[in-house]
């Protein structure tokens, strides 16, 4: 049995619609019209034990839906979910204890007090053992290199700290299951980095099994080896990230270094040229006329270097949601945890 | 900060980790209450900390809580310059009637001690999603919003309201006739009753607060506390008079039960019509431990069924 089961996952919300103006406000206390909003519409998806996997998905696409839902933040409209044998929004005390869920744009610690204050109210809520509360606490401090920060309250420290703060908080019970909301939203470069190279590691070692929700490609690329995109509230491929180019694009990407004597208006105009700058100009190429395209080029003109890659990887994600928004819902509703289009 | 020192590339995480734990060593046993009253105690102790490192704030919410105390006193000591009972045959003489009050500034502190501030920021827990946490933890969630911050600046009126009690008393006991009927029960049973007024308050105040699941929100919260907190700092006996009376009575004891909160505890303390106790006063003792345990029920059951309700806010 797998460790998350969810079948047929639906979630809608009932929106209020408020129309401009004053006087429709005030007829808006009399008459209300609502309109119902499908966040998340027949999902399926089944996690094994100790995988790492990433929700890929635009802004509403019911990523973080799906998470409330797996948390049992909020019941859904219709479906199942087990996640180790628990209907999440049962909320038994026994599940509750073992998982956890992080999210970048809120935060659960004490504004005013030091982190660590908070730590200990989490080790009596999760009623930790001392000797096993102080020893996880200092193992996730020395990881993510905090320890000095514990005595300084929360509102003063940065936007990192405190996401590493998050982080120790929801892992002191020792989660078997963890689902993160974009925990690196908002950090630099260098705190997004500390996060994933943490989180690698701690899944390397407990193998916990977790859910993560980013737009940042490079946590996805660091972290996960499998990827669920959702898009519309429904999952419209499930597999590896490398699969998606496979899947989404056909063409690949061709650039050309001409010498400077060439008459880079003419090869502007030939097809499939996307981006001139002189002296190199990439072309699009479907992927299996990558060879005759590239030997009549090489032939025509003269040309001191060749690159042949696949195109970026955010493009493609980009050009899939766009299409994923334009179909039907009902047409990809059917999506049974395999790509669909 | 160390944060940011040379981290331009990869540095391995310390492999510290250890994984021996089995799931059976993660919680600690012993009895649910006591783990209760340990989160209990550190939602205090951290309230504490929080209040002191605010220090002028709190000194100056201190005043203001005391100040506003003092002021009631004057006012009512300026009133029974013209009388001396409420009512002619009420029993509530001038030190009668400041038990009473005494025993409202406990109640008043301590209800805003305890959770008046956490059930005022439930509704913004709701708007903002913040609620989602405290639906994570393996915890009884009306707990666990209940308490979390306490408003220590309170302590200063419930320690006033005290004093002014013991000396009431003191002041009674010196009038002779007064003080035969009390016995060894009247002080523990004073603390019962005060405990049965916070509870029904509680109660009530958890029920509006809950509203705000379905409103969206609510910020008339401390607008309604004021509101029937200003029926029941008087003795019910004032509202027992012409047909607007009876109603205000009726509505405040058996609907909303507020007047027995503070009304209750002050007569078992006071006792304002002497000698052993009526029927009438009988009744309302058993009357305030239905209403406590019936508030505390439905209470119960409106919070749950509200939190059934709650679809959490944008990510």
């Amino acid at each position: 049995m797998s460790i998350i089961e969810i079948e047929n996952l639906c979630k809608s919300y009932r929106v209020y619609q408020k129309k401009e103006g004053v006087w429709a406000g005030i007829r808006g206390l009399f008459h209300r019209e609502y309109r119902e909003v499908a966040a998340v519409r027949g999902v399926n998806l089944r996690v094994e034990s100790g995988e790492f996997v990433a929700f890929l998905g635009p802004n509403g696409a019911g990523k973080t839906t799906t998470l409330k839902l797996l948390s049992g933040v909020i019941t859904p409209t219709s479906g199942t979910v087990s996640v180790m044998g628990f209907v999440p929004w049962h909320r038994d005390d026994a599940y509750r204890r073992r998982f956890a869920l992080v999210m970048g744009q809120k935060n659960q610690l004490w504004w005013d007090l030091p982190a660590t204050d908070s730590f200990r109210l989490h080790q009596h809520i999760y009623n930790i053992p001392g000797a096993v509360f102080e020893r996880t606490r200092d193992e996730l401090t020395e990881m993510l290199d905090v320890r000095h920060l514990l005595g300084q309250p929360v509102r003063e420290l940065s936007l990192g700290e405190r996401m590493k703060m998050e982080l120790i908080a929801a892992l002191l019970h020792s989660p078997e299951m963890l689902f993160l909301d974009e925990p690196t939203i908002g950090l630099d470069v260098v705190a997004q980095h500390k996060i994933q190279q943490f989180l690698k590691h701690y899944q390397n070692q407990r193998r916990t099994t977790i859910l993560l929700t980013s737009h940042y490609m490079k946590d996805i690329a660091a972290l996960c080896k499998r990827v669920v995109v959702i898009a519309n509230g429904s999952i419209h491929y499930d597999g590896s990230l490398a699969g998606i180019i496979d899947r989404f694009s056909g063409d690949k990407v061709v650039t050309l270094q001409l010498d400077e004597r060439t008459d880079f208006a003419s090869v502007a105009k030939l097809p499939g040229s996307v981006e001139i700058e002189p002296p190199r100009i990439k072309f699009r190429v479907p992927r299996d006329e990558v060879a005759r395209v590239l030997g009549e080029l090489l032939d025509r003109y003269q040309v001191t270097d060749v690159i042949v890659e696949d195109p970026p990887l955010e493009e493609v994600i980009a050009s899939m949601f766009l299409e994923a928004a334009q179909q039907e819902p009902e047409l990809v509703g059917a999506a049974n945890g395999r790509p669909t289009r | 900060m160390a944060d940011r020192a040379g981290e331009g590339r990869a540095q391995p995480v310390k492999a510290l980790m250890r994984n021996d734990l089995k799931q059976s060593d993660l919680t600690a046993t012993g009895s649910p209450l006591r783990r209760y009253w340990r989160v209990f105690a550190t939602f205090a102790r951290n309230s504490i900390i929080r209040d002191m490192s605010f220090r002028s704030d709190f000194i100056l919410q201190s005043i203001t809580s005391v100040s506003w105390a003092v002021m009631n006193y004057v006012l009512f000591k300026l009133i029974y310059r013209f009388t001396t009972s409420i009512g002619p045959d009420t029993g509530w003489q001038e030190n009668e009637f400041f038990v009473f009050l005494g025993t409202v500034w406990v109640i008043n502190g301590s209800i805003q001690l305890l959770f008046m501030g956490n059930f005022d920021e439930f509704s913004d827990l709701i708007r903002t999603g913040g609620l989602d946490f405290a639906l994570l933890k393996p915890i009884d969630t009306q707990f666990l919003i209940s308490f979390p911050r306490m408003n220590w600046s309170q302590v200063p009126n419930i320690v006033l309201g005290i004093l002014l009690v013991v000396t009431s008393m003191n002041a009674m006991w010196s009038d002779s006739s007064k003080g035969a009927w009390f016995t060894w029960w009247t002080v523990p049973a004073y603390v019962f009753f005060v405990g049965c007024g916070i509870t029904i308050m509680y109660s009530v105040m958890i029920s509006l607060a809950s509203t705000s699941i379905w409103l969206g929100r609510n910020q008339n919260l401390y607008d309604f506390w004021f509101y029937i907190t200003n029926f029941y700092r008087y003795p019910m006996e004032i509202y027992q008079r012409g047909s607007l009376g009876w109603a205000l009575w009726g509505t405040f004891t058996f609907v909303i039960p507020i007047l027995v909160v503070s009304n209750v505890p002050a007569r078992v303390l006071a006792n304002p019509l002497g000698g052993p106790w009526n029927a009438w006063e009988w009744s309302l003792v058993g009357l305030t431990l239905a209403m406590t345990l019936a508030s505390l029920i439905l209470s119960r059951l409106v919070f749950r069924s509200a939190l059934n309700s709650y679809r959490s806010a944008s990510s």
